[in-house]
């Protein structure tokens, strides 16, 4: 699922994801998505609501079903908050209009995903809580319009106390500060409305950031630089509203040098391309606003075509 | 580990394979190899049933050594540790082997944690955890499960010379200047006194003098004041020495800045222009990347009302 977002949101980046994809391929992609979704089992809606949303491929063996209305409770088979994310980022820019999503379940799932601490586990029965869950919690409910699986003062206070002595944040309390973290935190407190209450020091946060920049951008302290950090960095300073403070000219000649001759970004010259990295290279000269990209939306990192769709289906412009 | 296929397997002769049903045009097509797919086509038909046996145990070792990112067989293979009764040291045995090669993946720290934490016993982690960071100074799982481990089993005692004798091999390994931060301030019975704070502002001034231009010391230096509520005033004996010999780290620079920024701001008057020059001077000659943050830093000291 996430590589397919990848994949689409570089196609759309381009802005030739409705020329490159046919009418049948988008219609059959949108039927795929759906029947990875887990819907509510009303045999069992008690352990059922731990488990909606959808996961990332069909490997559980249940049969394909696209226009299910509920699922047999497996708790092998069981959503995860990336994926759930990931699927909805996916429809939004195939264009669906979303009336097969269960938002009421997905919201229940995020509710007792949330943790005392205010971080989110990805799926159920696991521990592995961190601050990248809080991120696609917030991009799943805002895209749900519906935020009612979400205690955001809990998540506020989640992701101020993941800033370390560094003033930029970690993947959880006491971590390292990091750049994917740093994205994940500052773009969560944006879809909240709460950068002025998550950030302990704005100011230093933004020069943590900007001293990230080698010509790319490393993602921490006396590391190598990397094409998914220019994006993570460079986006996270899109949303403190300073992205304008980078040097782009060595920016763009370091992401220029990670383009392969086969076409697509690797994480550095060295590296042989991957649809990861090939992404964050379009995202990160789609925030230099060069000629030929369409726009992105750094809090929600979804290119601007999908985040239109969802103005449209949402009824506002 | 088996090779063999599973068809061909008496043990498995029981078991009907389920194939995955991904319709006819699935958006990820299925791009396995046959030995993964056919492990998987058998997983599922034992999962189904919800079949808890040695058999099934070494098959999922099987599917995540071809595959350690598949969240669902790691939390299947946890369940097992419970219904077999699972000796968990032979478990640590086979995460010990598999963390060799893949100490990056995210699962494999976390199904240790899982392990460790129904064993209550954390005698093993820190070797196991000394081994990865061998390997990769900077490895975040590692780092973040040593937390884990010194705080859940109170292995507070050697972390500080541990930390030391990371920072002698590299002085710029942040990660081991972030576990120091956690060793002395998180430890739930440290005495935050002035001594403490004495100590690990003169080491940071110490590791500063040997590697000025590293942004780590700064920054820890920086963080420790900030903590313990020191005014950054303190440092001018100390930015003033290293000027005099000659250094001229962006670091010394921009914290120069920041005391003319705090006199400016305490003593309620504009801001020294000797800070405004040293903006210039980063701009053009130190730091020349980030001329346009010194220009909008500059703009920023220029504004402080008087
Ligand atoms: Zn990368």
């Amino acid at each position: 699922m996430t590589l397919a977002f990848f994949c689409l949101g570089s196609l759309s980046l381009l802005g030739q994801l409705d020329s490159a994809v046919s009418e049948k391929d988008r219609k059959e992609w949108i039927d795929w998505i759906y029947a990875q979704q887990v819907l509510p089992d009303p045999e069992d809606l008690d352990k059922s609501r731990y488990t909606c949303g959808f996961k990332g491929s069909s490997w559980a063996g249940h049969s394909y079903d696209p226009q299910a209305t509920s699922t047999k409770y497996d708790p092998n088979d069981t959503a995860s908050i990336p994926n759930t994310y990931t699927a909805l980022a996916n429809l939004l820019l195939l264009g669906d209009d979303l009336s097969r999503v269960n938002t009421k379940a997905i919201a229940t799932m995020l509710k007792h995903l949330q943790q005392e601490d205010g971080s989110y586990a990805p799926t159920y029965g696991s521990s592995e809580t961190d601050i990248r869950f809080v991120f696609c919690a917030c991009v799943i409910s805002h895209i749900l319009d519906d935020w009612s699986g979400v205690d955001i003062d809990r998540a506020t206070a989640f992701i101020r106390n993941s800033q370390s002595y560094e003033n930029a944040m970690g993947q959880s309390p006491e971590g390292e500060a990091h750049g994917g973290s740093t994205f994940c935190g500052v773009a969560a407190l944006t879809l909240m409305g709460k950068l002025k209450e998550g950030l302990v020091d704005r100011d230093e946060l933004i020069k943590w950031c900007l001293a990230r920049q080698i010509s790319g951008f490393q993602g921490r302290p006396n590391k190598k630089e990397d094409t998914c950090y220019c994006f993570w960095i460079g986006g996270a300073l899109q949303n403190l509203g300073a992205f304008h403070l980078v040097n782009d000219a060595n920016l763009r000649s370091f992401l220029m040098s990670t383009q392969t001759i086969r076409g697509g970004f690797g994480k550095d010259s060295e590296s042989p391309p991957d649809v990861l990295h090939s992404y964050m290279g379009l995202a990160t000269l789609s925030l230099m606003k060069e000629p030929g990209l369409t726009e992105l939306d750094t809090a929600l990192n979804i290119p601007i075509a999908g985040v239109n769709h969802l103005r449209k289906l949402r009824g506002h412009q | 580990m088996q090779t063999d296929s599973y068809a061909n397997n008496p043990e498995w002769e029981d078991v009907q394979p389920i194939p995955q049903d991904d319709g006819e045009n699935p958006l990820v097509p299925i791009a396995y190899s046959r030995e993964y797919s056919e492990a998987m086509d058998y997983f599922r038909a034992v999962a189904r049933v919800n079949e808890k046996s040695q058999r099934v145990l070494e098959l999922t070792a099987h599917i995540i050594d071809m595959n350690p990112a598949h969240y669902t067989i790691w939390q299947y293979r946890q369940s097992l540790l419970d219904a077999l009764k699972m000796d968990l040291n032979t478990e640590l045995d086979f995460i010990d082997v598999l963390a060799e090669e893949k100490s990056k993946n995210y699962q494999i720290w976390h199904h240790r944690q899982v392990v460790v934490e129904k064993l209550g016993n954390g005698s093993r982690e820190i070797a196991f955890i000394n081994k990865a960071i061998e390997d990769d100074s900077k490895n975040y799982h590692a780092w973040s499960y040593r937390q884990w481990v010194v705080q859940a089993f109170n292995l507070w005692d050697n972390e500080l010379s541990y930390v030391e004798d990371n920072l002698r091999i590299d002085i710029r390994n942040n990660s081991a200047w972030n576990h120091r931060y956690f060793v002395v301030f998180s430890r739930p019975d440290a005495k935050i006194d002035d001594s403490t704070v004495q100590r690990e502002v003169e080491f940071s001034k110490r590791m500063i003098k040997i590697a000025p231009n590293n942004g780590s010391s700064w920054n820890y230096l920086l963080g420790v004041l900030r903590k313990c509520g020191q005014s950054v005033e303190t440092l001018e004996p100390f930015l003033d020495e290293l000027s005099k010999d000659n250094i001229q780290s962006p670091h010394l620079l921009s914290t120069k800045i920041l005391l003319y920024e705090h006199a400016a701001q305490k003593q309620e008057r504009s801001i020294n222009d000797e800070a405004l020059k040293l903006c210039d001077e980063l701009a053009s000659k130190y730091d020349p990347i980030r001329s346009k943050y010194w220009g909008y830093r500059k703009s920023q000291l220029q504004a402080i009302s008087i």
